[in-house]
């Protein structure tokens, strides 16, 4: 098991550095030079050249990605301008390091993606499986059609149509901005929700189909049959062998689903005007502010890389089919 | 020999697209103690699914008339509660595919213990060491820590084994066995109905026996039920079925069986 671990926790440090390198090739191969962006309209090529020389640009680009590399573990000096370690790059534009812009609105994403995914896993998940066991009835095919709908609904059709209806008309909720939980528990939880329930519409339906057909297709195993001819209570027949064995898949797609919204929701983020990893991807995306971009890419890629070894790592724990095959 | 299990004019309807079909036509046959009834038929015949109607486990919308007494206690018409306390104590059943019939998430060991938890009480301790017990009866070895071990990791006739360990653990009065050795080795076959054989003779439980083998059946059963598409077409001892089949479609089956001295045809 420990070597199992190893082996994954060593995969992954392989699979982020492929990563940098084919997101530091495509962006400082193939979009206009940063020199050109932060040298501004009293531009001569001579003050591109020293800008050039203070970001490494004239280095040949191996070069340039082991300085890139090295300044995440030792810190970077950029001319005048020192970015700390972790450093991911500076920004020009905003003459900040790339790291503190990233930490000052990862609580946003993180709020955000965390909030929405316990109502999606919750709305989901009992939906899903109380339309498998009504299945048929009408609350099935309601809920089911309805799911349908939700999923086809872009999210920035609703966001837009929630604020509409409940901040401008109905006036229920404010309008959304991050205000830290400490400061006013309530007005948090209020600004938020909408964002949680724009981002959660979607995953929820989809779950909401997943674990209905999961547990359907559970429900005519024959160790549920098995269950059944035991003489077993309904709860610990549904609970144990029902749930468990539907739900164990759910768990798969889940992690992945989270880890990709930490990396930032950048249309519900910018409908709702949220400082998050989202909104700032697509604010650097708008100014090519490429360290910005570069950051996010590699954020995005980490946090995917992340949730599916964790994933991995929980599935050997929930199935034990899986735990004999690692060891 | 006291009639332990009586089955009387049972009839199964199940509803289906074209309307109410009777997959099981006015069966009667009777089950003593210590005794063994085989039901035998092509797939389709009904043989299932007169065991599935004994502990009202057939699918949503299936009639049942007719009647199925266990030591002279209806069962036909009782309440899903009711019946939830006569499945696995003192009717129980060993199905076809041990591997799909086991919970793949869990040790056998705790499919065992939730088993005699449910209906015998007690604490968690105790019904593992009952677990351990039955699967050092049905020749497990090393049962102590097997107990532990999950489905996957038996071979196909152990996890028989452990099924019938499951079923045999509330000392059940029938235990109805469908197609148990179906998807098994020949020589593992024979091994399985060796035990079950065995542990009946020691417990003197009932059996319903279900196969489409007849070579199995005239092994194990004293009495014989031959059905085709529902309808109860021979019954009888098994001596009389296979030395004297009354009916022509029990004749049929007969002849069906490969025989070792049979001449081979170019």
């Amino acid at each position: 098991m420990t070597r199992y671990v190893l082996g994954r926790l060593g995969s992954v440090v392989l699979i982020l550095l492929a990563v940098c390198l084919f997101t530091y090739l495509i962006f400082f191969k193939l979009s206009p030079d940063p020199a050109v962006m932060i040298c501004g309209k009293t531009c001569t090529p001579d003050r591109i050249n020293s800008i050039r020389d203070v970001l490494g640009l004239n280095q040949p680009i191996l070069t340039q990605f082991w300085e890139f590399l090295r300044g995440i573990f030792a810190g970077r000096q950029y001319g005048s301008v020192h970015c700390p370690a972790p450093c991911l790059g500076y920004s020009f534009q905003t003459n900040e390091s790339v790291w503190s812009m990233i930490t000052a609105r990862l609580p946003v994403s993180i709020t955000v993606a965390v909030g929405a995914a316990v109502l999606w896993l919750l709305a989901g998940v009992i939906g899903g499986l109380v339309s498998a066991v009504k299945q048929g009835t009408w609350w099935d095919r309601t809920a089911m059609a309805l799911a349908l709908g939700g999923v086809s609904v872009p999210n920035y059709v609703l966001a837009l149509l929630l604020q509409y209806v409940l901040v401008v008309k109905l006036q229920v909720l404010p309008f959304p901005s991050a205000v830290p939980f400490a400061d006013n528990p309530v007005l948090w939880f209020e600004s938020y929700l909408m964002t949680w329930v724009v981002l959660a519409v979607g995953y929820a339906c989809l779950y909401a189909r997943l674990t209905r057909s999961n547990v359907i297709d559970t429900l005519s195993e024959n160790y549920f049959r098995t269950a059944r001819a035991k003489g077993l209570s309904g709860s610990l027949i549904m609970r144990r062998h029902a749930l468990r064995p539907a739900l164990t898949p759910i768990t798969t797609i889940f992690g992945m689903d989270f880890a990709g919204l930490l990396g930032g929701a950048l249309i519900t983020e910018t409908v709702f005007g949220l400082n998050g990893i989202g909104k700032m991807a697509a604010d650097s995306i708008a100014k090519n502010d490429q360290p910005v971009i570069m950051a996010v890419t590699l954020l995005a890629a980490f946090f995917v890389v992340i949730g599916n070894v964790v994933v991995d790592l929980l599935y050997t724990a929930l199935d034990p089919r899986v735990r004999v095959v690692s060891s | 020999m006291s009639d332990l299990f009586v089955v009387d004019s049972l009839t199964v309807t199940l509803p289906t697209s074209r309307g109410p079909v009777d997959v099981v036509k006015d069966v009667s046959f009777t089950v003593g103690r210590d005794d063994t009834v085989g039901i035998v038929g092509e797939s389709g015949s009904g043989k299932s699914m007169t065991a599935l109607a004994v502990l009202g486990l057939l699918p949503r919308g299936a009639q049942t008339s007719g009647s199925v007494r266990l030591e002279g206690t209806e069962l036909l018409g009782k309440s899903e509660r009711e019946l939830r306390a006569v499945r696995g104590n003192a009717i129980s059943m060993v199905f076809q595919d041990p591997l799909s019939s086991l919970n793949p998430y869990y040790t056998v060991g705790l499919q065992i213990s939730e088993m005699y938890q449910t209906h015998r009480g007690g604490s968690r301790r105790a019904a593992k060491h009952v677990a351990i017990e039955a699967l050092e009866r049905v020749g497990i070895p090393d049962p102590g820590r097997r107990v532990d071990h999950y489905p996957h990791q038996f071979s196909g006739g152990q996890r028989q084994r452990v099924m019938i360990a499951m079923a045999l653990c509330c000392s059940p009065s029938l235990l109805i066995a469908d197609e148990p050795t179906t998807a098994l080795d020949v020589t593992v076959q024979a091994q399985i109905l060796e035990l079950l054989a065995e542990l009946q003779s020691t417990t003197g439980t009932g059996m319903i026996f279900i196969t489409h083998d007849l070579a199995v059946i005239s092994s194990i059963a004293q009495r014989v039920l031959v059905m085709r598409e529902g309808d109860p077409v021979e019954y009888g001892s098994a001596e009389q079925v296979f030395s004297d089949p009354r009916h022509e479609y029990t004749r049929m089956l007969l002849d069906a069986v490969p025989r070792i001295d049979d001449e081979v045809s170019a």
